[in-house]
């Protein structure tokens, strides 16, 4: 094993079990044998048990920050707990290198009746920290908390992005050598989730391995080179984190838009948007484009009854469900009389600016007031291109028109 | 990577480890809780009397009343218990004073992984450092009782012998039968809820069938199994040193205390062994 690796996993599985009654049985039955020093023989599957994860190996070095993804119950969550040590794998086996701190809920162990310093000292002898340790960190864990004399008060009188600060303060200044982080950023607002994923990154220019489990997509195209992707217990991909993301939609992708054609078919269904075409600006069908390219979106649309003066509106969506833009006919100062039986209506796009990644286009047809649609549709995927160059680190959302000055 | 810094975890890892790394392990274990095992403790204690008037009073007032209540039925002539040279509010006191350790300690310890909950299915720590915590409980309960019998041994102006400075040691078997018997009814709460309730109600009703408020019967059904319960024999001797400066039954309390400690050892292996299976099942 080479010097730099801190966390290998080895064809790691978990079981877990659908029903309590069973969990009860099985648990008594599990324990009984290991206390006559039998094994359990975890690895064979009982009536009601399933794999929560399943046979799931990868190695993690000094400094990486690798993500996790995959739709809910896809045993992110359970992973992680085994690389703390919570759970113990059931198959396989987990090698862990230094000191972990997980933050696998933020402010778990927090008491609500005791203020926040109490808490401060508690939550640190959890996590492993001597007193003096936390002494020396104190001043530190409040100034990064940022609440000010609140630290006093007893914690159950906290907002929760308060209680969320504390929690992540303290996890964050245990000096771990592999920090676990499970989808607890999400509690803050945006500037303390800003200030956490910066921590973050600090500690990785340290040294420090992170592992992140999350749902934010672009927080993960954001955070990490390296992502993994879970699909009901299974890996199934590890890779470059864009390469890994879109593993996630295309596994994903028929659900998504199942989903979303649930949601935006809420409408009266009066309209109904039967075909949405991208052209380039030679009028071709096209589905891959420049930052700098125009786009034609041609819309064919079904009118069953005659409508007066709708509003047409697109929008651009990201494939992690970023809005990008929109525009409407109400916007445009365009009125249209009515609506009847087939038609087609068509914008040009004069330039996309979007960088790189994968897009739908969403078109709705409301009625006059813009409150409620007739009729939705999610269609037209596209893919852009954009010579802005990936380091896999920050990525914008959009590449503006502009010009320099004076240089 | 160095080996002995290095973490692993796989199945039923213990029964791979020798007998006696497994004791080294829980030894190593231990000693890195004893912070957090304060912390915990603090945590409960000034946690449980943070909202209420009376504070850490209500340990003394716990007791005033029991005793009182014995006190009651034993002058109305509904109880009928002698206790020769001593007065009976003294007695009854000093056996409750002892009876907390147990009956305290062993709620305090069953109910201590369950009531932890999300702590422990969220956060990787020595689930030992819970239980041990929640025996500190019992401590508080104890030294309150132990001023309180103090007082009351003043005021009835009874002279304890001087064999009564070795009670914090005389009572230990005691700590480690709670400790032992709490680390193995954790688990099982953790299993079955059920647990935390049948303990309660154990206890509750063991105080009246162990001589805690009396004197142990010479003969029946009662006696016979006072004759053999070990913590029977403890409570006794603890009281009898105390009062009269001896234990009659030495030799009882010696096997009695052999008993405790290898009840204690056992269980907290047990708990050792098992205790990554509890928090997937809570």
């Amino acid at each position: 094993m080479s010097d730099d690796i801190v966390v290998r996993a080895t064809n790691v599985s978990k079981k877990f079990c659908r029903s309590l009654k069973h969990v009860m049985l099985y648990g008594a039955k599990d324990i009984g044998r290991n206390i006559v020093g039998l094994s359990s023989r975890s690895e064979i599957l009982r009536d009601g048990e399933f794999w929560a994860v399943d046979n799931v190996s990868f190695e993690l070095r000094r400094g990486e920050t690798l993500g996790i993804i995959g739709p809910n119950g896809s045993g992110k969550s359970t992973l992680l707990k085994m690389l703390n040590g919570i759970f113990m794998p059931d198959k396989g086996k987990i090698e862990i290198k230094g000191r972990v701190g997980a933050l696998i809920e933020v402010g778990a162990g927090f008491h609500p009746m005791l203020s926040g310093r109490e808490n401060v000292y508690i939550n640190g002898a959890i996590l492993g920290m001597s007193k003096k340790e936390i002494d020396k960190k104190f001043d530190e864990i409040v100034a990064f908390a940022d609440i000010g004399d609140f630290i006093d008060a007893p914690v159950k009188h906290y907002s929760s992005g308060m209680y969320a600060r504390l929690g992540f303060a303290v996890a964050a200044h245990v000096e771990p050598e592999i920090l676990l982080v499970d989808e607890v950023l999400s509690v803050g607002d945006y500037k303390f989730q800003q200030k956490a994923l910066n921590k973050i990154l600090k500690l990785g220019e340290e040294g420090v391995a992170t592992i992140l489990v999350t749902h934010a997509l672009h927080t993960v195209r954001f955070m990490c080179l390296r992502a993994i992707c879970l699909y009901k217990g299974e890996m199934i991909c590890d890779g470059d984190s864009n390469k890994t993301i879109q593993a996630f939609q295309t596994k994903m992708n028929q659900e998504v838009t199942v989903n979303l054609k649930g949601l935006l078919n809420q409408g009266s269904n009066e309209v109904e948007i039967t075909n949405v075409e991208l052209f380039d600006k030679d009028r071709k069908k096209c589905s891959v484009f420049k930052s700098s390219d125009s786009m034609i979106i041609g819309v064919e649309y079904f009118a069953k009854n005659k409508v007066l003066n709708p509003v047409i509106q697109f929008g651009v969506v990201r494939d992690d469900n970023l809005p990008c833009f929109c525009g409407n006919t109400e916007m445009s100062k365009i009125k249209i009389e009515s609506i009847e039986d087939k038609g087609y209506f068509e914008v040009k796009v004069n330039k996309v600016m979007l960088t790189s990644g994968k897009y739908a286009v969403v078109v709705i047809i409301f009625d006059r007031s813009m409150a409620s649609p007739y009729g939705a549709n999610f269609m037209g995927e596209f893919i852009v291109q954009s010579d802005y160059p990936r380091t896999g680190k920050s990525c914008p959302t959009f590449m503006v028109d502009y010009e320099w000055l004076a240089y | 990577m160095p080996a002995d810094n290095v973490t692993i975890y796989q199945p039923d890892k213990q029964l791979h480890m020798g007998f006696w790394a497994v004791w080294k392990e829980m030894f190593v274990e231990l000693a890195r809780s004893r912070e957090l095992i304060w912390r915990l403790f603090l945590r409960d204690f000034s946690a449980k009397y943070k909202q209420s008037l009376l504070g850490v009073s209500w340990a003394a007032i716990n007791p005033l009343i029991t005793v009182g209540v014995f006190v009651f039925l034993n002058r109305s002539g509904v109880m009928n218990i002698q206790t020769a040279d001593v007065p009976y509010p003294v007695f009854a006191l000093l056996g409750l004073t002892i009876w907390v350790v147990f009956s305290k300690g062993l709620a305090a310890c069953t109910s201590s992984i369950v009531s932890a909950g999300s702590m422990v299915v969220k956060i990787n720590f020595p689930k030992i450092s819970l239980v041990i915590a929640a025996m500190g409980q019992a401590i508080v309960e104890l030294l309150v009782r132990i001023g309180l019998t103090i007082v009351v041994f003043i005021i009835f102006g009874v002279m304890p012998s001087g064999m009564a400075l070795l009670f914090p040691l005389l009572i230990l078997p005691i700590f480690f039968l709670a400790l032992g018997l709490g680390f193995f009814l954790a688990l099982l709460a953790g299993l079955f809820r059920d647990t935390v309730n049948l303990v309660t109600l154990l206890t509750t009703y063991l105080l009246f069938l162990m001589p805690v408020v009396y004197p142990p019967p010479e003969s029946g059904i009662l006696g016979i199994i006072n004759q053999w319960n070990p913590l029977s024999i403890i409570i006794v001797s603890c009281r009898e040193a105390v009062l009269y400066g001896s234990i009659p039954n030495l030799g009882g309390y010696m096997w009695s205390s052999i008993f405790c400690l290898v009840v204690f050892l056992i269980s907290w292996r047990l708990f050792h062994l098992v205790e990554t299976k509890i928090p997937e099942r809570i």
